[in-house]
């Protein structure tokens, strides 16, 4: 299971070779015994403390622990130093970057992200009636703009990488837009803003990549991929990361989970607090959505490659493909 | 599987020790002397023979049993119970 710390003060610590937790109620520090094995993840938000016994227990484990602030995003994470897989991968990654087989995964990812969003309007589509033209509309535009990316072509990631960014930006403009719109009044936000979030329904979702783009890290680790190696992302330290690429046809299932806590109008007040400049999940929120999110990735299954697995799985097995895709280039065209 | 874990140990260093056991093998106390929780077949091989090191088998009595999802759902709580989601590892995660 995932232990989330999030109570200032809050201290980590090994006792009897399970992990305590103490966490300060009413003056005094109350002690909560966890065994190892039970633990996945553990994630610890700023003002929580943590001992070096605990960080060699969880490596021992196979924990990791990810470090996060306030708004999700996740800082850092300590795990284990060993490679997921072959240093292979990580140079045919690195090759892949600067080649032509790193412009057709780009296109994939962003194709698959772009047919994400036109295919969750379609299905919102399907109860909201009254609103078919103006969701009409914005798929056709949708894919309009996935037929332009497709027709983009290179031999370097670079030399489209422009052209990219723009297409993928005016469509996320156009989904948000309609996402917007489809929500009740009182929730209707005006597109994405982080740092901090200008309304509720940017503070879920921010949260919500914060998760799995934490979520997405670990699975490419696991795969024998180099998170930092990038194709076509920047983060905010000037880097290439990969994480970034990856994440992009798995934003759909941090949208779905908030969309729909939002329209089956689960949120209130009481889950937000207001900041300066916008808006902040606080506890409440955050056990809200957390819950939501690891039932929709971790335990809800769909049908995939012929059998029913968890999202979180498929993710696997997709980083996986890739990887082994990397090594062993396939005979025939797959893409 | 779901194991019940039962002990009737009369010294209390070899008591504090099993309990101790039981916490580690990942099992939560639903009475003093009462554990509950999920273990693997493998897992629960290896409490089996940390506790037989420790009991003095003519006097102590330790049960381990077995139980299915189906008879837990059947089973009657009264009074404080015991969370049946965190016994059966359906809690996904905890919050402190």
């Amino acid at each position: 299971m995932q232990l989330h710390i999030n109570t200032y003060g809050s201290y980590l610590h090994v006792k009897e070779k399970m992990f305590e937790i103490r966490v300060p109620q009413d003056g005094k520090m109350k002690p909560n015994h966890l065994a190892a094995h039970k633990i996945k993840t553990i994630i610890m938000a700023t003002g929580t403390a943590l001992s070096t016994d605990a960080v060699k227990l969880a490596i021992m484990h196979n924990v990791d622990i990810v470090f996060v602030e306030q708004y999700g995003d996740p800082i850092g994470r300590v795990w284990h130093s060993k490679l997921g897989s072959t240093t292979k991968i990580r140079k045919e990654q690195l090759a892949a970057s600067m080649n032509e087989v790193g412009v057709k995964w780009i296109k994939y990812w962003i194709m698959n992200k772009l047919d994400n969003q036109l295919n969750f309007l379609k299905d919102l589509k399907k109860h909201r009636s009254q609103h078919h033209t103006f969701i009409d509309e914005k798929v056709e535009r949708l894919q309009n703009l996935n037929i332009s990316i497709q027709a983009l072509e290179g031999t370097r990631v670079i030399e489209i990488a422009d052209t990219l960014r723009g297409l993928e930006g005016t469509a996320g403009r156009l989904y948000f837009e309609a996402l917007s719109y489809l929500l009740a009044k009182e929730y209707r936000f005006n597109g994405r803003s982080n740092r901090p979030a200008q309304d509720a329904f940017n503070a879920f979702l921010n949260y919500a990549y914060g998760m799995l783009y934490g979520k997405i890290e670990r699975t490419l680790i696991i795969a024998g991929l180099d998170p930092y190696v990038g194709f076509l992302h920047r983060d905010d330290y000037n880097q290439l990361s990969f994480v970034y690429d990856f994440i992009e046809p798995y934003r759909i299932h941090a949208e779905s989970v908030v969309f729909r806590l939002f329209s089956a109008k689960k949120v209130n007040q009481a889950h937000t607090n207001i900041i300066t400049n916008g808006y902040s999940l606080n506890q409440e929120g955050k056990q809200l959505l957390v819950t939501a999110f690891n039932k929709y990735v971790e335990e809800d299954t769909i049908r995939y490659r012929g059998r029913n697995q968890t999202r979180s799985n498929a993710l696997q097995m997709d980083a996986h493909t890739f990887a082994n895709s990397l090594i062993n280039p396939p005979q025939e065209e797959v893409l | 599987m779901i194991a019940w874990v039962m002990y009737d140990i009369q010294e209390n260093k070899p008591r504090t020790k099993v309990a101790k056991l039981c916490k580690q093998a990942g099992l939560y106390r639903v009475q003093k002397s009462v554990f509950l929780g999920t273990l693997t077949a493998h897992e629960k091989d290896t409490l089996e023979l940390q506790i037989e090191e420790e009991i003095d088998e003519d006097t102590d009595s330790v049960y381990i049993f077995p139980m299915s999802k189906k008879e837990l759902r059947e089973t009657v709580l009264i009074g404080q119970a015991f969370d049946k989601k965190l016994v059966t590892d359906e809690v996904r995660e905890l919050f402190y």
